[in-house]
């Protein structure tokens, strides 16, 4: 198990896996969501900068990650471990803001190519300069990585000063994370004052649930109390389960100094000697690699259901988001069918104008009148089926979606659509009475805009207007008024199923641009089952 | 005195372990027995003293005992009328303190043993509180008012004041001694109850939940001394708060080591007496209140201070935050202590810092320390902590100006602790810590109901929206088509009424003739749900969406809800009130003209039948032949006839456009006022309801920026 050679069957399921995740989505602000987007980019950073380069080149130098709160020393040890000053160190905190690379000068090639960390822009500091000055301008010095060379580096180790993993600088505190994940060597560096402290815990946490390679360094601690304090924190660790992790203890120096003198290298020999140890005797490598490797790839059996669990989440709230437009829309639907098919249509401005005609109403007026109490029926029910969806999103987390969030003014427009489909009905409506009257062979043809008034009124009327239905008969015949109807019916059908589904479309049309899906669920369940079997 | 000397004592207990431990120097068991020394000759003397002879101004005290207070204290101030006022303050000085103490000590004596050895007893202590009150008072002139140094005067110079001073003591004014707010503390107090009291049924209680603790707070707060400072001491694990604690203590209070954490609950250390429930406020329990080492000069410069030192915030151990989280809410002011090394901690800052931003008044901090730094890197991370502090939002009190101040110190070296020693001094002798506290407390708590109260957009239901609303019921009970309706009928019954008498005889041929079918008679039958619902239905949800507009959601949910509510109904009384506006059915009225018009058209017919007669009678040769005047009286009718239709149709319009008209308004107003009565109303009250929750919160809000 503790071999690594290349395995191109591995690598591929591996970058497969690879995509799934960077593929999978998490828009809906759930309350797992930030979470799983959090451990997304964590996994996407961990497999790019280090499990799949590790595995392609496992002759690679190993890179030990120096990662603290803010204030231990990381700065200072690893200067001191060079016998250079190669990191700023200093006494204002945050001290490290561009993370340094330092390593032999035969091994600069490993690390200035993308090969690990590809998401920083590698900045290369001639040997024997200070380093100021020398970023890119405009350049975010978060984002960056600066590699320095030293001889007293032994070849095929390349130490990493991290930022803080506790920095007010949230940038840097992700980019602490980042950049310990892409270690093959986690080395936890706390202090006296610290080693209590609540983050620098939940790193050690998770270098135990990932089974990296970790030693502990236990810094700046006064000579009076460097037993005592040795001890309390190796009872710590045994108590978190890490009794076995290497523990080094760096004594508080006057030169380790808030001023950024080095330490002697005495203080910090048991250190090097491991790390020289660990590289450069063979099996101590090749375990020291695969224990960090292995221990990745057997987080993923945890931390890809998870994120198949918050992508599975994410769908089912959107599918409940859209369950509700949908139940909001079939009932306004059945209601507004309901009313049509009572004559609710034929009510107020309509019903007066009907009871008008023909003797104080011409047929045009009562059509209009008509025509502008459907247009209002169906916004009332497109408004109707808004507020009931309104509601019924008020109560989901992920209606919050800044995407769903924000409407456009939809009324208004909402209103010159349904006007629109109505003017359109009609039109097509006096077409059809146009239709039926030139079939009629009668020597007194009567007015189409009476029948298609008329017409319009046996269908938008109910039970109310029978006597429409009697005048539409006398004028066309019992036939032909049958048939006018029954065409008109259906065109109304059509309209008003065509404006209630444009109308739901539209009230769907954001989520559905979220785009999620079902897929990445199973997607990334069966990367991971693919991935167990290829191991 | 040794410092470790318990609170839960009485006064009595504590004055004479001093005496004791000034004698002796002894330590807490020998200053123990001291007590009990003390005060067995203290009952001695009180048998002396009601034996043969009392001090002035305290007859019958000692037997008198508890029930005698109030007797006391009038007769007292009845004998020494010139010196009431001051005898007052040193009364009520010495009587604050005596009080708390009773109410807050935990082993209370019994009465007889309580009261009995107060005279000689109290005849050094409590000369020496309101002396030593006075002391530190004195370096404010502006407190002169207030506090001892017309008392210091009067104790100085007139040993019968003196004596009231110490008779009284027992005779406290609460009011007095407690917390008072200033009035627009109070009133931002008040209107923020009030706030809470309007806003109950409209905003759930988690939302009021911040505020109504700030108030129960304050109103606590209020109760308890307002003599004393409470400050807590907070930080990180292992930047120095215990060592800090100790120092301004004078004592090792607090246990300080290396391991991490150290200190596992809060301890208090109180500088003057009665402060026992502030500390039971904290639920700090009497193992662990101490005393500081009580020099003199710190007494004077300190008195009136509670110190708390709080476990770290920032360890593994959980409970120790909770621990932080819960005393910080409830003390007056803080200390922060940030070492070189965690002074950019994200904890401290993201959790703590910023969302105190606000109570900067009431913040310390204190880089600790500062011998670990060489050089003048000092002076660096001092400016590196108060740029950070700035970003945070922390307003730093530099220059006079009121905020947080920042301090270098060295707890170990004891660089620098002087001059906290002396802000604290200056800032406990302000004793306005509480205050700005609560008011600081106030200002977050509005802020964080803000959302709820305050959009910044302007509200209300403009009349534009009202004349909508009105104007869609109106459509609703189609009142235009039954204005149109109605002019149009009038028009027609006034040209049938007024046409020719053979437009008539057509007309009527013509009805006769279509009558099965083709003719629409007037229906004069109620038709039920005559109104249009949906028309209704969108009515009410545009009012109700505009006048919710621009509210928070809480209120823009009950204006909502007040629409929905009222328009219940609303299409049936519409229904009826239409029926009942509408004009009589049938026939409309008929103008007095009309007869007229019908005469004037019969004449014109019966000119034409004239004229047609005698044209036919001459063609017949019954009468003499004459062209002319029956040809006449013919053209006379007939173009007459339809001219006075023509006339009568062009004087009917008038009429006939205001008879539609009246139909149309009659049915408009009675639609508008059942829809003002049934839903604007509501929705108005509702309106001002926010409107007066707003202003209250204006109130909140707007005396703090003042």
């Amino acid at each position: 198990m503790v071999t690594l050679d290349v395995r191109p069957q591995l690598l591929d399921t591996l970058s497969a896996l690879r995509d799934r995740v960077a593929a999978a989505r998490f828009p809906l602000p759930l309350a797992g969501a930030p979470r799983a987007r959090a451990n997304r980019d964590e996994l996407l950073a961990q497999l790019d900068d280090y499990l799949v380069p590790r595995l392609r080149e496992p002759d690679a130098p190993l890179l030990a990650v120096v990662g603290g709160s803010t204030g231990a020393g990381k700065s200072t040890l690893v200067n001191s471990l060079v016998g250079r000053r190669v990191s700023e160190a200093g006494v204002l905190r945050p001290t490290t803001r561009t993370p340094v690379l330092v390593c032999h000068p035969e091994d600069h090639h490993w690390f200035s190519g993308m090969r690990v960390l590809p998401a920083l822009t590698r900045v290369w500091v001639p040997q024997q300069e200070p380093g100021d000055g020398l970023l890119p301008p405009g350049d975010d010095p978060a984002r960056v990585l600066r590699i320095e060379t030293a001889e007293s580096v032994p070849p095929g180790l390349a130490l990493l000063d991290a930022p803080d993993i506790d920095s007010l600088v949230a940038e840097n505190r992700i980019l602490a994370a980042e950049l310990l994940c892409a270690a093959d060597i986690w080395i936890m560096v706390t202090t006296a004052a610290r080693y209590a402290d609540a983050v620098p815990w939940h790193l050690l946490r998770t270098a135990k649930e990932y089974d990296a390679t970790l030693v502990t360094v236990l810094d700046r601690v006064p000579h009076q109390v460097v037993s005592e304090v040795s001890r309390q924190y190796g009872a710590l660790l045994t108590k978190a389960g890490l009794g076995a992790v290497p523990r080094f203890t760096v004594p508080e120096l006057p030169e380790s100094a808030w001023g950024g003198g080095l330490l002697p290298a005495t203080a910090v020999a048991p250190l090097r000697t491991w790390l020289v140890h660990q590289v450069q005797e063979p099996g101590a490598r090749q375990q020291v690699m695969a224990r960090t490797a292995y221990g990745v790839l057997d987080s993923l059996k945890s931390r890809m259901p998870e994120l198949a669990g918050a992508a599975a989440a994410q769908y089912a709230a959107a599918l409940r988001l859209t369950s509700a437009v949908d139940g909001a829309y079939d009932s306004e639907h059945a209601r507004v069918k309901a009313r049509l098919n009572g004559g609710a249509v034929l009510a107020g401005d309509a019903l007066k104008r009907w009871r008008a005609f023909p003797l104080d109403c011409t047929a045009g007026e009562l059509l209009d009148a008509l025509a502008g109490s459907l247009a209002a029926l169906l916004l009332c029910a497109v408004t109707a089926a808004d507020e009931r969806i309104d509601q019924a999103w008020r109560r989901e987390p992920a209606a919050g979606a800044p995407e769903l969030a924000e409407r456009d003014p939809s009324l208004k427009s909402a209103e010159h659509r349904i006007g629109l489909a109505v003017r359109r009905w009609r039109r097509e409506l006096e077409e059809f009475a146009d239709d039926e009257v030139r079939q009629l062979d009668r020597n007194v043809a009567p007015d189409p805009e009476i029948v298609a008034a008329l017409v319009a009124t046996v269908l938008l009327g109910g039970r109310r207007a029978r006597s429409a239905g009697e005048g539409l008969a006398e004028r066309l015949g019992a036939h032909g008024a049958l048939r006018l109807r029954d065409r008109a019916g259906r065109l109304l059908g059509e309209y008003l199923d065509k404006v209630m589904h444009t109308e739901r479309e539209r009230r769907l049309a954001p989520l559905d641009a979220l785009d999620v899906q079902p897929e990445p669920q199973a997607e990334l369940i069966a990367a991971l089952s693919v991935l167990q079997k290829e191991r | 005195m040794t410092a470790v000397a318990d609170q839960d004592h009485t006064e009595h207990v504590d004055r004479t372990g001093f005496v004791a431990s000034r004698k002796g120097g002894a330590s807490a068991d020998e200053q123990e027995n001291g007590h009990v020394t003390e005060r067995g000759s203290g009952v001695t003397g009180a048998e002396e003293g009601t034996s043969g002879k009392p001090v002035k101004g305290l007859p019958g005290k000692g037997p008198a005992g508890d029930d005698d207070r109030e007797g006391g204290h009038t007769r007292v101030t009845g004998e020494q009328e010139p010196q009431a006022r001051t005898e007052d303050h040193v009364r009520v000085r010495a009587g604050r303190e005596q009080r708390t103490d009773v109410t807050g000590a935990t082993d209370v004596q019994a009465p007889a043993e309580h009261d009995a050895p107060r005279p000689p007893a109290s005849d050094d202590p409590y000369a020496r509180v309101a002396d030593e009150d006075a002391a530190a008072d004195s370096g404010d002139p502006s407190e002169v008012w207030d506090d001892g140094l017309i008392a210091r005067r009067v104790n100085e110079g007139d040993e019968a004041a003196q004596l009231a001073a110490v008779e009284m003591h027992r005779s406290a004014a609460r009011s007095a001694t407690t917390l008072a707010y200033d009035g627009p503390l109070r009133s931002r107090l008040d209107a923020l109850r009030e706030l809470v009291g309007l806003s109950r049924t409209r905003l759930d209680s988690r939302t009021l939940a911040e505020a109504g603790r700030v108030l129960d707070e304050a109103a606590t707060r209020r109760k308890l001394s307002g003599q004393h400072t409470v400050v807590a001491i907070a930080g990180a694990t292992g930047s120095g708060k215990s060592q800090l604690f100790n120092t301004l203590a004078g004592v090792a209070i607090s246990e300080t080591g290396v391991r991490r954490p150290t200190t596992s609950s809060p301890i208090a250390c109180s500088w003057s007496d009665g402060a026992a429930p502030l500390i039971d406020r904290l639920g700090i329990p009497g193992r662990l209140r101490r005393r500081p080492l009580l020099s003199p000069e710190a007494e004077a410069q300190l008195s009136g201070l509670v110190l708390i030192d709080l476990p770290d915030h920032d360890s593994a151990a959980v409970a120790h935050r909770e621990q932080v989280d819960r005393v910080l809410k409830l003390v007056d002011a803080v200390i922060w202590v940030v070492d070189p090394e965690k002074y950019a901690d994200a904890v401290l800052h993201e959790r703590y810092l910023r969302p105190l931003a606000g109570h900067a008044e009431v913040m310390f901090v204190i880089l600790n320390q500062t011998d670990r730094l060489p050089g003048d890197s000092a002076h660096q991370v001092l400016d590196d902590l108060r740029r950070l502090l700035d970003e945070d939002g922390i307003a730093l009190g530099e220059y006079g100006e009121p905020g947080a101040t920042v301090l270098p110190l060295s707890a170990l070296t004891g660089d620098g602790v002087p001059e906290l020693r002396e802000m604290l001094g200056q800032f406990v002798a302000e004793r306005g810590a509480a205050a700005r506290r609560v008011s600081a407390d106030v200002d977050a708590a509005a802020a964080g109901l803000r959302p709820v109260y305050a959009t910044g957009r302007r509200t209300g239901l403009s009349e534009e929206a009202r004349d909508e609303f009105s104007a869609r019921l109106a459509d609703a009970v189609g009142a235009t088509a039954a204005g149109e309706a109605a002019e149009r009928a009038w028009l027609r019954n006034a040209n049938r009424a007024c046409g020719t008498p053979w437009l008539r005889l057509w007309r009527w041929y013509q009805d006769r003739r279509d009558t099965p079918s083709g003719r629409f008679p007037v229906r004069t039958q109620v038709d039920e749900e005559a109104t249009a619902r949906q028309r209704v239905e969108q009515a009410v949800r545009t009012v109700s969406d505009q006048a919710s507009a621009g509210l928070p959601a809480p209120w823009a949910q009950a204006v909502r809800e007040a629409a929905v509510r009222g328009s219940q109904g609303l299409s049936e009384a519409l229904d009826e009130l239409a029926t009942q506006a509408a004009l009589p059915s049938g026939r409309p009225p008929r103008p007095g003209w009309w007869p007229a018009a019908v005469l004037v058209q019969a004449c014109m017919t019966l000119l034409q039948v004239v004229g047609g007669l005698w044209l036919v009678g001459q063609i017949v040769g019954v009468m003499a032949p004459n062209l002319g005047v029956p040809v006449l009286l013919m053209v006379a009718g007939i173009v007459g006839g339809p001219l006075v239709e023509w006339g009568c149709r062009m004087t009917a319009r008038g009429p006939s456009r205001r008879y539609g008209l009246e139909a149309e308004r009659r049915l408009r107003e009675a639609a508008a006022g059942c829809g003002r009565a049934r839903v604007l109303d509501p929705v108005a009250a509702e309106l001002l309801r926010y409107r007066e929750v707003r202003e209250q919160y204006g109130q909140v809000v707007k005396v703090g920026v003042g």
